[in-house]
Order: C-alpha cells, then sequence, then structure tokens
C-alpha cells in the first residue's frame, strides 16, 4: 500500500480556457505553460502533500476538454470531495457562466462536497471582475473564494494546500461523505459474504 | 448560437448518440488516436440506455410522446446546408422512436392534508437526510422513516408478531418530488456477471476507475407462491433451510458436474438435441432444487435446449466469488453511468463532446456515407456510427417486431427486508398467462437509485402486449398496486416481515384499510407502489440490417433482453474490428502515474508505482 493516510478527489469546473489545466499542472508539475497536446491520455493528476505531518493524496481531475460543449460526463462529478469552479478575471462571460455550472454541480455533486471558486488569471491587467463581486457570488452560495495565478504560480499552492487541509479536517470529524475511505478495504473483496453495504470499485 | 456552436468539420470518426455500445465504440476509436466526434441530440447521456432522476425521466416522458406526432421545422439551419449531385439526403429518425406505451401513475395523493405531527416528522427526516450521500449506514437502510415510527407494545402484544402503527407509507407526490434528484432510474437496467465480458472489459481498458458497483446481494425466485431465496454458493446452500442435506448434496454434484468440463462430453452425452429440463429430470433432481437450477441459475425456460442450459449455469457459477455473494455487480447511480465511462475515456484521449447536438441527415453517395448534416453544418468523417433506432427504415431487412416490455415501480420497502439493505436479482419463472420469464431488480438508497426509506423495483421481459399487461399481473404478486387515499393516511398498520413474504390473496386491500389490528398481524405485507411507469422499446439486437447501409456506416442495437451487457461489448468490439482491423480494441489506458509529461524528468513508464485498485486486485485475486 502506498505511504498517505488520506485520498480525496478534487475536481475542476469552469468555461474553457480559464486556466484549469494550466492550475493543475502549476501545482503537480510546477509547470507553466503546459505543453498543447500534452493533456491526450491525462485523465487526473496526483498529488501527495504534507498536512501537520500527515500525508495527503490529491487526486485532481480534469474536465478532458468535455467543458467546451457543455458536456461533461455526470459522472465526472460522482464521488468528489472538493470541486474547484473557475472563472478567469478577465473574460466577463466566464463569470456570468457560473450560475449554469453552480446549477449542474448542485444536480450532481455531493451536497457535501466542498466547493471554491477561484478566480484565475490575477496576473492580468484587463481585470473585468473585481475581486469583491467574486467574493460576494463566492458568499451567496457559500463558498470559499481564492484569486489564482497560475503563470505567476500566486495563490496555487495556497489553494490546494487548503483544500487538503480542509478536507481532512472534515474527514476527521467524519463531516466527510465516506466513499473513496471505504474503498480500498473492500475493491473485489470476496472474504466478506454478503456484506451490502460496500461498494466494488474494480480494477 | 449557430455560429459558437461550430464544430471542426474533419474526422476520422463520427459517433451519433451515446447509447453502450456507440459509446465503447467512440473510446475504442479515440485511445488508438482517432480523431472521434461523439454527438447526442439529448442534453444527457445514454440515449435508450441513460439513467434519470425523476423530474428529467419526466422531460423524458413528455419527448417521447412528442415524438410520436413529430412536428417539422421550418427554420431549419439544416435546410441551408449544400447538398452535391449525386448525394442522397437521408434523414434520420427521433432516438426515442423506439419507445411507445407509456403508461405513468402515481398511486399515492399528490399532497398531504394538515397534520401537526406529519410536518414534523418531515423535518426530523430531511435533516436526518442531510447527512446524506454516504455509502449506507448499516441497519437503518432499509427505513429511515422508522425514525418516525411509534410502536405501542402493550403486555399482551409483546407475546404476539409485533403491530406497528406506523406512518411509514405517508409519503406524497410532493415529498418524492423534493427529493427528485436522489433517483437514478435506468431505462435499461442491467447487472454485470462479475466474470462478464464487460467487467473484463472495463479492467483490462482502466475505464474501471470511472465507475463504482455494488455486489447484488442475493438471488430470490418465485416457488410455489412465495418468494425464496435461491442458495449460490456452498456456504449458502449449507446454510439454507430450505434444502435438505440430500438435495445439498445432488445439488453439489449437479454444480460440480456442470462445470467439470474434462468430463463435459461423457456427462451430457445424447442431451444434445434435448431440453435442459429434461437433463435435470434425469438427474431426479427434487422438484425445489430443478426450480433453482433451471429457472434462477441457468434463467431459463422448460425449452432452454441442454447445452444452452449447462453454458447459462457454466456463466452463474463462473462469477459466483469475486465480489460478492452472488455473482452479480450492479453500477452505483443507475447503469446510464457505464456507457458515460467510455465517453470519459474517448474525450480524455482527445475525443470531441457535443450533447444537444442532433444529427439531421446522412449525405450518402455512390454506397458511402459522405457527410453528417448536424445543426447548420457538414460534418465528414471516414467512418459514421449510429444507433439503429435513429436510422432510416430501409437499413433494416425488416421492421423490427421484436420489443422489450419494462416497468418501473417506486415503493416503500423491499419486497423481502433483511437486516441490511438488499439488492435483489429476481427471474420470475414463465407461467401460464407469462409465457417469458420477467427480469425483476430491486434496488435501494445505498446505491443511489433512490432517496432513504424507499425502494425500486425494475422489471423487464419480452414484449408479448403491452408493457402493463405484460407485467402488471406480476407485479402484483410482489406489490400493492391499489392506489393510496388520502383517509388511508390517517393511521395504517404494518408487521415487521421478516423472512417471507406471504402471499395472501386481498392482503393488500385489507391491510391498506387499517385499523384491523390482530387481524392483518399475521399477514405480511407486500410493499406498497408510490409511482409506476411502464413503457415499451424495440429490442435491435436480432435486426439484420440490409444492403442499402452504406459501408462505412455501422449501425449499433440498442438495449437487448439479456441482463448483461454481453452483446453490447460483442458488438462493439466487432464493429471495431470491420473499422480497424489492425488495431487494438481498447488497450490499458496508463495510470496518471506512467504518463510522462514534457519537460518532467521524472521516471515514466517503466515506474510500477503502485496503485491502490491494483493493490486490491491483487488481494482479490489472491483469496479466490
Amino acid at each position: 500500500m502506498e505511504d498517505y493516510k488520506f485520498l480525496f478527489k478534487v475536481v475542476l469546473v469552469g468555461n474553457a480556457g480559464v486556466g484549469k489545466t494550466c492550475l493543475v499542472r502549476r501545482f503537480t508539475q510546477g509547470l507553466f505553460p503546459p505543453g498543447q497536446g500534452a493533456t491526450i491520455g491525462v485523465d487526473f493528476m496526483i498529488k501527495t502533500v504534507e498536512i501537520d505531518g500527515e500525508k495527503v493524496k490529491l487526486q485532481i481531475w480534469d474536465t478532458a476538454g468535455q467543458e467546451r460543449f457543455r458536456s461533461i460526463t455526470q459522472s465526472y462529478y460522482r464521488s468528489a470531495h472538493a470541486l474547484i469552479l473557475v472563472y478567469d478575471i478577465s473574460c466577463q462571460p466566464t463569470f456570468d457562466c457560473l450560475p449554469d455550472w453552480l446549477r449542474e454541480i448542485e444536480e450532481y455533486a455531493s451536497n457535501k462536497v466542498l466547493r471554491i471558486l477561484v478566480g484565475n488569471k490575477m496576473d492580468r491587467e484587463d481585470r473585468e471582475i473585481p475581486m469583491h463581486v467574486g467574493e460576494d457570488f463566492a458568499q451567496r452560495h457559500d463558498m470559499y473564494f481564492l484569486e489564482t495565478s497560475a503563470k505567476e504560480a500566486e495563490n496555487v499552492e495556497k489553494l490546494f494546500m487548503e483544500i487538503a487541509a480542509e478536507l481532512m479536517e472534515q474527514a476527521k470529524s467524519k463531516e466527510l461523505p465516506r466513499y473513496d475511505t471505504n474503498s480500498p478495504t473492500i475493491n473485489g473483496r470476496t472474504t466478506t459474504i454478503g456484506d451490502s453495504n460496500c461498494c466494488s470499485k474494480m480494477s | 448560437m449557430a455560429a459558437d456552436n461550430d464544430l471542426p468539420t474533419n474526422y476520422d470518426v463520427i459517433v451519433i448518440g451515446t447509447g453502450m455500445t456507440e459509446s465503447i465504440l467512440a473510446a475504442a476509436a479515440s485511445r488508438v488516436g482517432k480523431q472521434v466526434l461523439h454527438i447526442d441530440s439529448n442534453e444527457y447521456y445514454g440515449g435508450l440506455w441513460a439513467s434519470f432522476n425523476l423530474e428529467n425521466l419526466n422531460k423524458w416522458l413528455v419527448d417521447c410522446e412528442k415524438n410520436e406526432n413529430p412536428s417539422s421545422d421550418p427554420d431549419d439551419p439544416d435546410c441551408d446546408v449544400k447538398i452535391n449531385n449525386g448525394e442522397d439526403f437521408v434523414l434520420l429518425k427521433n432516438q426515442t422512436s423506439h419507445v411507445s406505451n407509456i403508461n405513468q401513475k402515481w398511486h399515492i395523493p399528490k399532497k398531504s392534508y394538515e397534520n401537526k405531527v406529519e410536518q414534523w416528522s418531515r423535518k426530523s427526516q430531511t435533516s436526518h437526510e442531510e447527512e446524506d450521500i454516504d455509502v449506507v449506514e448499516d441497519a437503518e437502510s432499509n427505513s429511515s422513516k422508522e425514525n418516525t415510527t411509534r410502536t405501542h407494545t402493550n403486555s399482551e402484544s409483546e407475546k404476539m408478531p409485533s403491530i406497528q402503527f406506523t406512518r411509514n407509507s405517508n409519503w406524497t407526490q410532493e415529498d418524492i418530488m423534493r427529493e427528485y434528484r436522489r433517483f437514478n432510474i435506468d431505462l435499461a437496467p442491467k447487472l454485470l456477471f462479475a466474470r462478464g465480458s464487460l467487467v473484463e472489459l472495463l479492467i483490462s481498458s482502466n475505464i474501471a476507475r470511472y465507475t463504482e458497483f455494488h455486489a447484488v446481494t442475493r438471488v430470490l425466485t418465485w416457488l410455489d407462491g412465495e418468494l425464496n431465496v435461491v442458495p449460490c454458493s456452498r456456504a449458502d446452500v449449507f446454510a439454507t433451510r430450505h434444502v435438505s442435506v440430500v438435495e445439498k448434496r445432488m445439488l453439489m454434484k449437479l454444480l460440480t458436474g456442470c462445470m467439470d468440463s474434462e468430463n463435459l462430453m461423457q456427462e451430457f452425452q445424447g442431451f444434445d438435441s434435448k431440453t435442459f429440463l429434461d437433463y435435470l429430470k434425469s438427474k431426479r433432481l427434487t422438484a425445489h432444487l430443478l426450480h433453482y437450477v433451471l429457472y434462477a441459475i441457468a434463467m431459463g425456460t422448460d425449452d432452454t435446449p441442454c447445452m444452452e442450459g449447462v453454458e447459462r449455469t457454466q456463466r452463474f457459477l463462473n462469477s459466483l466469488g469475486r465480489y460478492g455473494n452472488t455473482p452479480f455487480l450492479w453500477p452505483m447511480y443507475g447503469a446510464g453511468e457505464l456507457p458515460q465511462a467510455f465517453c470519459r475515456l474517448c474525450a480524455v484521449f482527445g475525443g470531441t463532446y457535443c450533447l444537444q447536438h442532433p444529427a439531421k441527415a446522412l449525405l450518402v453517395a455512390d454506397d458511402r456515407c459522405v457527410g453528417v448534416v448536424s445543426c447548420g453544418q457538414r460534418l465528414v468523417a471516414d467512418h459514421v456510427v449510429m444507433s439503429i433506432s435513429q436510422a432510416p427504415s430501409n437499413y433494416l431487412d425488416e421492421t423490427p417486431s421484436n420489443g422489450i416490455s419494462r416497468a418501473v415501480f417506486i415503493t416503500n420497502k423491499s419486497i423481502m427486508p433483511s437486516e441490511k439493505e438488499p439488492l435483489t436479482f429476481l427471474q420470475f419463472p414463465p407461467g401460464p398467462n407469462h409465457p417469458n420469464p420477467i427480469t425483476v431488480i430491486e434496488v435501494g438508497p445505498s446505491t443511489h437509485a433512490c432517496p432513504k426509506g424507499l425502494f425500486l423495483v425494475h422489471m423487464t421481459c419480452k414484449q408479448s402486449k403491452t408493457a402493463k399487461e405484460d407485467l402488471q399481473e406480476i407485479a402484483e404478486n410482489l406489490l400493492t398496486l391499489d392506489e393510496v387515499n388520502p383517509s388511508d393516511y390517517d393511521i395504517t398498520t404494518g408487521t415487521q416481515s421478516t423472512q417471507t413474504v406471504k402471499q395472501e390473496s386481498n392482503a393488500a386491500s385489507s391491510e391498506v384499510a387499517g385499523g384491523k389490528g390482530d387481524e392483518t398481524a399475521t399477514v405480511r405485507t407486500k410493499p406498497q407502489v408510490f409511482w409506476s411507469m411502464y413503457f415499451n422499446c424495440l429490442e435491435t439486437s436480432k435486426s439484420s440490417l440490409s444492403a442499402s447501409v452504406p459501408e462505412n456506416l455501422h449501425l449499433c442495437s440498442g438495449p437487448d433482453l439479456e441482463l448483461d451487457f454481453e452483446f453490447s461489448v460483442q458488438q462493439a468490439e466487432k464493429i471495431f474490428k470491420q473499422m480497424y482491423p489492425d488495431l487494438e480494441f481498447l488497450p490499458r489506458a496508463p495510470d496518471p502515474e506512467e504518463i510522462v509529461i514534457e519537460g518532467d524528468t521524472s521516471e515514466g513508464n517503466d515506474q510500477q508505482e503502485a496503485n491502490m485498485f491494483e493493490v486490491d486486485e491483487e488481494d482479490s485475486q489472491a483469496t479466490n
């Protein structure tokens, strides 16, 4: 077994071009910009971080381009512990679409998922959405808020570390939806006969 | 909007519709580097394989009915698409054109009348349910409404079967609709054999990482007018009280015989042209055992040929012991998740996805599909993959005449309550009034099929009349389909049934009437149906294609009658081999740890970092 105490699934959503992949790459590999075409075959990225001396493994899922025509599979949202909704502070339409994204999140994600609103590209000089507007929106919808710059590596580490810390906190106080914490012990186990309450993860 | 939605126009493969076979093909083509466009006219994935929450299911029903009277749109942008000389404009059908005889009904009142106690109890339930979305907590799974159950015990009744004055059937339509999001109702419910071809494909392709399953907890059968648990593991066989010691030996011997491939020829010599029933009779099985083996394990009928029965028995036995107590898995959130898992893989490997993007027509010239007309664009690809349900009638040798009858019920409890939440597979044997076996799958809240306190019952069989005519009578053996009047909501009596559900005629009506106290206490109550839906769908797995089908157009069947996805997987593989004979069908997708990103200097492909899932696979194989 790998050396980590917690495993969390974090998913990113938001319009095409707001920098979701860049955020993931910056955090997991310290790279910017990600090479074109490199996303082919990449499903999710993994990074293990340390919080209070404990290893936390983050599984960070990207949209695989399905957001472009509003065609994200529902299963993408299933079992997510945290959900990062990203817009581009220099692009009003990406902010205007947030309610649509929220509707989709409500429909398919767990209602206990940790939700974070992120205004990316804070390095841009042609800002269209003032920071307080983003903050207000986040507050109204009960989300955490942060502005980031994947390009300048601003707040990216902070974003994921805070998510990891918060999820670990929740996991310890058992508020967390418990799907993934269960799965390692039950995969294909055959010894527990008649155990209806476990879901089987194959492979 | 059309301009915003414009797609690139050239692809290797265009897949129209996101049904199971189509989605497997999209993934397979994308996986080997082909440029794939995958479009669907619906705003959801899965077509006739989809799973819906209750609200979206209602939308689907409306769409299906609309389709029966199609209207033409004069502003259709597709009229602007340029057609070249010599090209035929082949109009496609609506995906729901294969659905008919829809019959949806509520069996409970719309609203409850004012009742303070009730309001309080609803409230307490809501707060309870906010802790939800987890994977079931043990005992409370059967009915969260037990919280609001008031048990009146007096000294006398303690010795008797307990009488409960319970409010646990007082759901209203509004209560249920308030929880609409918590439903995942399958149009085509199917189980996976633990060693069936879909499970193997999910594992070998690494698509399993997008899916989660529950093991089916029990296999039931209907025997002598009541439900019986079919013993399906050695432990089961020896634990069951319904089978005598002699029978246990007999059963083990028979099953071992079916699995003994070395002596198979010898064992079944002379049975080639006989039925499986003949064989079982020759083994002098008792009536019970014969029933278990023929109807439940082999899922056969009296006419099932012997060798087919043996194969089916083998398939059942082969899948035992891998993931749970039975040979079956049920997909969490419904079977509609499975096509989506393949779509996700397709997208990860660069496939383009566009829902709400109907294909209007094909452009055909010289026996080739040279274009797909969609949303005012002419899209071009080497291969086009599409569901049979959208194909024009002349692409089939004959109009499909086979159909599937489907029923779905929302109920208040399991057909056979058990300590832990059950997940049931029941193959209802054919009877005098229904020539075909009926597949019953009951799923509960822990699979995310429905909210806590409720169950979903799916029934499927070969169509002979309308779905309702084919299924209602059998459903009444298991469920109470009577309508509940608001006045019945005052206080209903119910008893806790633990083992078998005894069938007694009119038990239901006397139960709902309530207030009969001791009389009804001895009657084990059937689940009350809150909502029911019937529909028919064409079965196209055996349709043969006509010579008019363009050579680069590949048609996929809709949901078939078989329990598993075997047919889809095989069809997808076959079509893929026609399209790309030299390429591998869904090779294993790398794990994230194995992917070398440009500029990343850490070790790449050879790095055998232990993936959590793989570790477990090894574990499970070790225990087998």
